[in-house]
């Protein structure tokens, strides 16, 4: 592949050993760690430059989109779901099953498509699905890397709405699509504290239903966010979907390009990425959840 | 004017099965009694008589399916049921108290236990933390745990089941309630700490002249504490007086059955044992629900039989009190 | 054999009748599952007669015509009818979903067994994968393996099998785990059962009950991940009228207009995948409540 489309058998040998593909496996892998170590994540064949590089460039534009989908699953989702646990069976609780049910159907590209004929070709509120600011608008300096808080950060007003605009067509997406198991499983986990023994014993103490309801959410609060944790990898796959649709320039779109054209460092440097990050979260909110919870024993 | 009085209280459960019909299990059945000042009862009788069932109606915590659709529960003349939730929330942990099965997973996860008594005294009367402090250590140190200074500063996951009973016991004293309702207090315990517990609860219910039910499936406790006993089967109480009286005179062959297959009385009178299949409770037998395991039955138990009276304060509900009870009834 | 029997048995068929509408009533979330899946079941293998015309035949004169008339859901940029490309499109649904499932039960089902039975070190080895795999999106996984060896149709289904086959074992060996300390089994292992005969006849049919729920989530996910590839480029491509190639094909056109393109073929998605998630929750909701005591 590398070698080229008209390459013959001598050509493709030689790019092989420029390579190191002719040494065994395990050299490949020992070398491989041993670069990583150094920092050096390969060399991306498409555009020539170092995968560490180009993965930096386009992380700040992911960030952005991940902390969006974060902050829209969690806000929508869990107040709903904790309002259908304290009615449940009511007509609300029947709609937001179904509801988040139906979200859980939903292909995220598939969506994010609709949602872009809806809300830009028709309504015209949300901007051209393309990139993160518009053609018209200077990208303000890099401070924190998201166009939208930069610009805001910079006092520039139009930069900043026209940035927003961009989020806004990503962001409807997320509050659907996101926002869908953190529903049922919120709900899930508060009807299980509203059922457990703890409850009981706090109604048979007189405590009044909103002393009882705020016992039950206090406890509902560690597993509710040991789960959103959890949902990382659903918001990463959504956000590079989301990138890989509007063009938004950032790390998983790219990422998903060098899958499909087959670039094997930036696709390994992808991968490990993605590990990574996610393994960070966990870890992160598995400390969080450690810091606040009693049967820890951290607390003392 | 008693202190707590049980009218003919019917609970039913409310499901649909598998086929999508409504199935209803009668838990309750008319069961009645009546506690008065500085008393303490035991209810017994073997899983799924309806004992832990009969507290959670008159404290009102059931869930549904689980409804009271008749009788009456009135505590120091003023009823229960349907009483509206801020009235029974005032009563709960206030005049009448609960003592629950599993108290380890009762309490509050994330409270520590001092906190979680001078919340139980905050809820219910204005007192200065400071206040509901000192008496919280008082009462820790009162229900026996050691060290109550530092250990008000627990959670609930570090203690033992007996200590986390005890604990139980102080947030059910530290108000002065009226009436305490022990619901198996010592499943789950080591046998040598149950006897610790049940001395410790008792000793400081009859020093304060408190009422108590204790619910228990053990005879044992029922003969050593309770002055009064009730015993109840398939939702009904099918005798009922004072502690001495019936084990010494048995009247219902319910009862019979199970004081005589109790481990104390092995090798006396045989009679029936008490065992048999557990009641259906959603297709009891008409009249009598103990009809079908008793040796005794005849055609007229196809009716209800009403409590008879054996002796001042003793009555059984059975049609043939005065045949099966081992001595001459005084009045009859 | 010479056994009168009094009466005869019930014909299974009635059984199950009388048995299903109690059952349908008791969860309508399998009910209506059932409902959405058959349907689309339906439409796959009757898709030459239910389809107006050939998915594959193109119409030069009625490129990127709007729904209405001829075509009820208006055609593609290259003049095929949408209607019957949707229609053809349930076969790829269910032509991937069922053997990539199929494979995750028979990788998975063995797996989950001699783990949560046995334990030991094949047991660690799954929960590292386990592990592994929850900090990375499946879906990507399949991707790049699809990707790297070949965009077959083979290659995606046996790719979505082996991905989603951890999950299912996970699912068999929380089942065993829970039976394995249950009364009945210890029974048979002190009646001298050898461990094969335990495992295969008295644990097996019970973990699979318990992961009947766990099947039709997985048809859910399968439909999604193969059309989720597709729409990225990669296994069955256009002209070919599945879905998730639909869509790519239709993404142009979304945004200067030609909605139809798109849309029909991801509600078709929706509704199947729906369908499977509401035949999976119904199912959880009969197979568990079952084991609740009633009353008290």
């Amino acid at each position: 592949m590398l070698s080229g489309p008209m390459a013959n058998e001598a050509e493709i040998e030689e790019v092989r050993r420029s390579l190191g593909l002719d040494r065994p496996i395990f050299e490949q892998f020992f070398v491989y760690v041993q670069n990583l170590l150094r920092g050096d994540l390969g060399k991306s064949w498409q555009s020539n430059e170092p995968v560490l590089d180009e993965i930096l460039l386009r992380l700040p534009a992911s960030i952005e989109l991940l902390i969006l989908a974060l902050v829209t699953g969690t806000i929508i989702g869990v107040p709903t779901g904790l309002y259908a646990a304290y009615r449940p069976n009511r007509l609300f609780d029947q709609i937001t099953r179904f509801g988040s049910l139906l979200g859980f159907s939903i292909p995220t590209y598939w969506f994010a498509l609709v949602a872009t004929f809806v809300f830009f070709f028709l309504l015209r509120w949300a901007a051209p699905p393309l990139g993160r600011i518009g053609m018209e608008v200077f990208p303000p300096p890099d401070i924190t890397g998201s166009y939208f808080v930069d610009s805001l950060l910079t006092g520039n007003l139009a930069a900043a709405s026209s940035a927003g605009h961009h989020l806004l067509l990503p962001a409807i997406v997320f509050s659907i699509i996101v926002s869908a198991p953190i529903i049922k499983q919120t709900r899930a986990i508060a009807l299980e504290a509203l059922g457990s023994d703890y409850v009981r014993y706090a109604r048979a103490c007189g405590y009044g239903p909103g002393l009882v309801r705020r016992i039950a959410l206090r406890a509902s609060f560690a597993p509710i966010v040991t789960f959103i944790g959890s949902e990382t990898t659903t918001m990463l796959l959504a956000v590079s979907l989301i990138e890989f649709i509007f063009s938004w320039g950032g790390f998983g779109q790219w990422g998903l390009n060098a899958i499909l054209f087959g670039d094997f460092a930036a696709v390994q440097g992808y991968v490990l990425v993605l590990a990574t990050f996610s393994a960070f979260v966990f870890l992160f909110v598995d400390l969080l959840v450690l810091l606040f919870e009693p049967r820890s024993g951290l607390l003392k | 004017m008693s202190l707590l009085k049980v009218d003919n209280l019917h609970t039913h459960f409310v499901t649909r099965d598998l086929k999508d019909e409504l199935r209803v299990a009668k838990a309750l059945n008319g069961v009645s009694f009546a506690l008065e000042q500085g008393e303490i009862l035991g209810l017994v009788g073997e899983t799924g008589a309806g004992k832990s069932l009969t507290a959670m109606s008159i404290m009102g915590l059931l869930s549904p399916p689980a409804r009271v659709v008749e009788g009456s529960v009135r505590f120091k003349e003023t009823e229960l049921i349907n009483l509206p939730v801020g009235d029974l929330d005032q009563l709960r942990g206030q005049e009448i108290t609960m003592i629950v099965q599993s108290p380890v997973s009762s309490l509050d996860p994330l409270k520590r236990i001092g906190r979680q008594l001078i919340r139980m005294q905050q809820v219910h009367r204005a007192i200065t933390t400071a206040e509901a402090r000192k008496r919280a250590i008082e009462m820790l140190r009162i229900v026996g745990i050691p060290n109550p200074e530092r250990r008000i500063r627990a959670w609930p996951h570090e203690l033992s089941g007996g200590m986390a009973q005890r604990v139980l016991i102080a947030m059910a004293l530290i108000n002065e309630p009226s009436l305490i309702i022990a619901d198996e207090p010592t499943t789950g315990l080591d046998v040598t700490v149950q006897a610790q517990i049940l001395d410790l609860l008792l000793d400081l219910v009859s020093e304060r002249s408190m009422s108590a039910i204790v619910i228990t499936h053990d005879l044992g406790i029922v003969a050593h504490y309770c002055g009064r006993m009730a015993v109840m089967f398939a939702g009904r109480i099918v005798e009922e007086g004072p502690t001495r009286d019936v084990f010494k005179n048995p009247s219902h062959p319910y009862t019979q059955a199970l004081i005589s297959s109790a481990p104390s009385h092995a090798g006396s009178r045989q009679r029936a044992s008490a065992a048999g299949p557990p009641p259906n409770l959603y297709n009891l037998p008409e009249g009598c629900h103990y009809r079908d395991r008793c040796p005794s039955a005849r055609d007229i138990c196809a009716t209800q039989p009403h409590p008879v009276m054996v002796s001042a304060g003793h009555q059984a509900a059975c049609h043939f009190v005065a045949e099966t009870s081992s001595q001459e009834p005084v009045g009859s | 054999m010479t056994t009168a029997s009094r009466t005869a048995p019930k014909p299974i068929g009635m059984r199950l009748l009388s048995n299903s509408r109690g059952l349908t009533r008791r969860s309508p979330t399998f009910a209506a599952g059932l409902i959405i899946v058959g349907f689309f079941a339906f439409l796959s293998f009757f898709a030459s007669w239910v389809a107006p015309f050939n998915p594959i035949q193109v119409f030069p004169d009625s490129v990127l015509t709007a729904p209405g008339g001829q075509f009820f859901l208006g055609t593609d940029g290259n003049g095929m009818d949408v209607f019957s490309r949707v229609i053809h499109g349930s076969r790829f649904a269910f032509s991937i979903a069922i053997p990539s499932v199929v494979l995750m039960i028979a990788i998975g089902v063995p797996l989950g067994l001699i783990t949560g039975y046995r334990g030991g070190m094949l047991d660690e080895i799954l929960l590292r994968i386990l592990d592994v795999m929850r900090s990375f999106p499946a879906i990507i996984l399949a991707l790049a393996v699809v990707a790297a060896t070949g965009q077959t149709l083979l290659n995606v289904i046996i790719v979505l099998g082996l991905v989603e086959a951890p999950i299912f074992a996970r699912v068999v060996r929380a089942e065993v785990l829970t039976l394995r300390s249950s009364g009945f089994v210890e029974s048979a292992v002190a009646a001298g059962n050898s461990t094969r005969r335990v495992i295969f006849v008295h644990i097996m049919p019970n973990a699979i009950s318990g992961a009947t729920a766990q099947i039709a989530l997985r048809m859910a996910w399968a439909v999604r991940a193969s059309a989720t590839l597709a729409f990225l480029g990669i296994g069955i491509q256009a002209p070919a009228p599945e879905w998730g190639a639909m869509i790519r094909q239709g993404a142009e056109f979304m945004i200067s207009g030609q909605w139809w393109i798109a849309l029909f073929p991801g509600i078709a998605l929706v509704c199947i995948v729906l369908g499977f998630n509401l035949l999976g929750d119904g199912l959880h909701d009969l197979l568990d409540p079952k084991r609740k005591p009633t009353g008290k």
